[in-house]
């Protein structure tokens, strides 16, 4: 990673190489920056000052409801320890599960261990069989793999949880009714307690399932770019089955899996709309629900005090920065990339 | 190159500063309005209005009802009139998207730009600015404002610490939604129509209480094998029919208010002094609640039923499953469904509470007036022009020109039956009696209001609703009620403290 930023950094423009520009350069140069003047306005006024603003919202107590009363005043690095000290937060380890609760980090954390994995196995198991040559109609089942991708998330998320509704829901019906289970001892899904906290992580993960077309879909392209000359010499050496994944499909679709695992934990951190369906994003049952982006938008949105939640989107950055940087450090060991000259 | 960078971070940062700290708004003990020096508060030469003898208002309409296309032509035709027959102010009508709206006034407020009126607005609304609202009573009495023709109730409903922070424009008293022919078929009596009267139960005269009504609704509870809550086998997993629906009012407050009564949610009188004052009644009554959802002898659908969408997921009184829903006027907005899949509804009286008394609810929409606009005189001007005779008949009466806008029970009581005879037109299986229940309710408000402030009231008002959501959604043997209403009054506490 950082070779590749040192190479982005050398092809960057220097001052040295406007400042020789001929005239028509520099006229061609203003023309172009007046063109792109539009995109630069609206980057500075839409995304560039809301980012330092929030920044800068961290050290004041705005807060435009209650606090609307008052001008806000600076309060240094106050939000930052309330956020350190906050057991519902759950940015400091030893915070969790005090109050009980567990902490939005923590849920976050336990959710990802359960929901990460699936979600990169489960497609990539998928996309190997999809791309398996004795599967007759591959087209069709990609197709059919594919499509619940195209509804809105939204959408599939209520469709789930009237399937998964612990009164009404078809499956428990579906247990009861034909599996003869007893009512008592049938899941109650999303509406577990706090005791069975692990039920409602695996209704989420169920619903996640749903939106993996677009993951095994790059499986299936990582899959089809490994050279068949690599398959026909592992074959002539005497490999199995689970030998040839493993020795030679894996590491040519690690740079694929790396891709997938990285955009999974940074959708990981941002896990959001799911419990504040189901689940009215209310943490019910006992902050088990209550995810760390969640939080930050109730304190944001619904309690309107923008120092905390600003506080809590860069922690939140932070983290995501951290963990990015450490999967990069991570994957000079794992991720083979074709071509790729090692010193 | 350089310096301009320089200059750019310098404007760059110099513009955020601004921006996050501009703007100065009174303190909330800042005395009204007019007292402010003008030159902060007026606005800047480019907004001035058009004629320089003008003065011109704001009315942001968004935190309430108001904002849908349909309600723009009589909002419009009420500015214009008013403009008309007031030459020196020009009122100014700005909608804003409910979603945004919140947003947007607290930014606007926060810029110190904030408008002159506000409203439609309800308590839940209203208690976001708490502290924002002008206390009027100086001039109710310089204008000559006719209080008299209110209900001194709903007067007194607008009282509060910070003084008269608004005045009765409409109300939705609550009352007992049933359904008669479900009554018929569990061959029960109706609700009693008037507050006082017994009810007939098994040929005997009882009271109108909790426990009557309770009774009844496990007898109007029905599972897939016609038996209900109270006969032996009945199956709570196959409810097909409940007696009883808490319709949109899911809320540790307002079911505290239905059965025991209101009271003050908080207690103290400074930052600081802060504390939970919910009563233990308060508590008994979501317990009484809970176990409608989840006791033997259940009456209520949980959370997980009234979610699902043959109950109307959430709107289940709309959807013919429900025997009975207690809930405020408003709720006639949303049973045109109810009615065209050919049910049809009646109105009985709230029970009475374990202190003998009727407990109601009035929720109230009026318009109220920024503490920081700099012509609070005209404000109120326009205020009592909106919520008095020629605004009630443009915005809520409506004429054959322009429909009216707002769709609630008149505060002032000559246009009241305007409107009923707009609810007996659009549920034609309704008499004049159904109604009359809800306006005997107005004798019944929640006094403190249900949706009283709290400190932190946002929050408070998530954190008691997060309760009530873990109530409906979680059977007895995954929850310890006594151990979760302890922990809301402390996290209450916890809220109030921050």
């Amino acid at each position: 990673m950082f070779e590749q930023l040192s190479n982005f950094r050398n092809s960057l423009p220097s001052l040295k190489s406007f400042r020789s520009l001929t005239p028509l350069g520099r006229r061609e140069l203003r023309q172009g920056m007046w063109f792109l003047s539009p995109w630069i306005f609206g980057f500075l006024a839409f995304t560039l000052i809301p980012i330092i603003a929030t920044f800068f919202f961290t050290f004041i107590n705005l807060k435009i409801t209650d606090g609307i009363a008052s001008t806000p005043k600076w309060v240094g690095f106050d939000n930052y320890v309330d956020l350190w000290n906050d057991n519902q937060a759950g940015v400091n380890p030893k915070t969790w599960f005090q109050g009980g609760t567990p902490g939005a980090l923590w849920v976050t954390l336990a959710f990802g261990l359960i929901a990460l994995p699936v979600g990169i196995f489960v497609p990539l198991g998928i996309a190997v069989l999809m791309n398996n040559k004795h599967l007759k109609g591959p087209n069709f089942f990609r197709s059919m793999f594919y499509m619940p991708f195209i509804v809105p998330f939204v959408a599939a998320v209520f469709l789930w949880g009237g399937m998964l509704n612990s009164q009404t829901g078809w499956i428990n019906r579906f247990l009861v009714e034909v599996l003869n289970m007893s009512k008592d001892s049938v899941p109650l899904w999303a509406n577990s307690g706090a005791g069975e906290w692990g039920w409602i992580y695996a209704t989420y993960t169920i619903m996640g399932i749903w939106g993996i077309g677009n993951a095994m879909l790059i499986f299936i392209a990582g899959l089809q770019n490994v050279p068949t000359e690599l398959y026909d010499a592992a074959k002539v050496d005497g490999a199995n089955g689970w030998q040839t994944f493993w020795k030679v499909t894996f590491p040519m679709i690690s740079p694929v899996i790396f891709y997938n695992l990285t955009l999974s934990i940074v959708g990981l951190f941002q896990y959001f709309l799911v419990p504040l369906v189901v689940n009215q994003g209310t943490g019910r049952p006992g902050g088990f629900t209550m995810f760390y982006n969640l939080y930050l938008y109730r304190n944001f949105f619904l309690f309107q005090n923008m120092s905390y939640g600003a506080t809590l989107a860069w922690v939140l950055f932070v983290l995501i920065l951290a963990v990015t940087i450490l999967l990069f450090w991570s994957a000079k060991y794992w991720v083979y990339y074709a071509g790729e000259s090692h010193s | 190159m350089k310096k301009l960078l320089y200059v750019l971070s310098l404007l760059l940062i110099a513009s955020m500063v601004l921006t996050a700290c501009g703007g100065g708004q009174p303190p909330a003990t800042e005395p009204p309005a007019e007292t402010q020096p003008p030159a902060e508060t007026e606005p800047p030469a480019e907004t001035e209005p058009p004629a320089a003898d003008k003065v011109q208002l704001r009315w942001f309409v968004g935190l309430g009802t108001g904002t849908d296309p349909a309600q723009l032509p009589a909002q419009e035709k009420a500015v214009a009139d008013f403009n008309a027959d007031h030459p020196d102010i020009e009122l100014v009508l700005e909608v804003v998207p409910f979603d945004s709206a919140r947003d947007t006034l607290a930014t606007q407020i926060a810029a110190g730009a904030g408008p002159d009126i506000v409203g439609p607005v309800g308590w839940g609304g209203s208690n976001a600015f708490y502290g924002q609202w002008l206390d009027m009573t100086p001039y109710i009495e310089s204008s000559g404002f006719d209080t008299s023709v209110y209900d001194p109730a709903l007067i007194d409903f607008y009282q509060t610490e910070e003084g008269q922070v608004g005045l009765p424009f409409l109300v939705f008293p609550a009352a007992i939604y049933y359904v008669p022919s479900m009554f018929d078929e569990a061959g029960l009596a109706y609700p009693p129509k008037a507050y006082g009267d017994k009810y007939t139960l098994d040929g005997e005269e009882v009271d109108w209480n909790w426990e009557t009504f309770t009774e009844v609704a496990k007898r109007l509870t029905v599972d897939t094998n016609g038996a209900n809550a109270t006969d032996d086998g009945f199956d709570p997993a196959q409810m097909v029919q409940v007696g009883y629906a808490n319709q949109w009012q899911t809320h540790v407050a307002y079911q505290a208010a239905y059965v025991s009564g209101s009271a003050d949610i908080v207690s103290g009188d400074a930052p600081g002094s802060y504390e939970s004052a919910m009563p233990d009644s308060w508590k008994s009554a979501n317990q009484l609640v809970y176990d409608g959802m989840w006791g033997d002898q259940p009456f209520m659908a949980t959370g997980p039923l009234a979610a699902a969408p043959e109950f109307g997921n959430g709107n289940l009184f709309n959807s013919g499953k429900a025997a009975m829903a207690m809930t405020p006027l408003w709720y006639t907005c949303c049973l045109d469904a109810f009615r065209d899949a050919g049910f049809e509804f009646d109105a009985g009286a709230l029970p009475v509470g374990a202190d003998g008394q009727p407990h109601g609810r009035v929720d109230a929409d009026t318009i109220r007036i920024w503490k920081g606009t700099p012509n609070p005189e005209a404000a109120f001007a326009a205020l009592s022009y909106l919520i008095g005779p020629e605004g009630t008949q443009t915005l809520v009466v409506g004429s054959d020109e322009v429909a009216a806008a707002y769709s609630g029970l008149p505060a002032n009581p000559e246009f009241q039956q305007s409107y009923i005879d707009g609810l007996l037109e659009r549920y034609p299986f309704t008499t004049a009696e159904t109604w009359d229940v809800f306006k005997a309710g107005l004798a019944y408000p929640d006094n403190p209001s249900a949706e009283q402030w709290q400190p932190n009231w946002n929050e408070a008002w998530a954190r008691q609703q997060t309760f009530f959501d873990l109530l409906q959604n979680t059977p007895p043997d995954q929850l310890d009620f006594d151990a979760e209403w302890q922990k809301l009054v402390d996290d209450l506490n916890a809220i109030y403290a921050k």
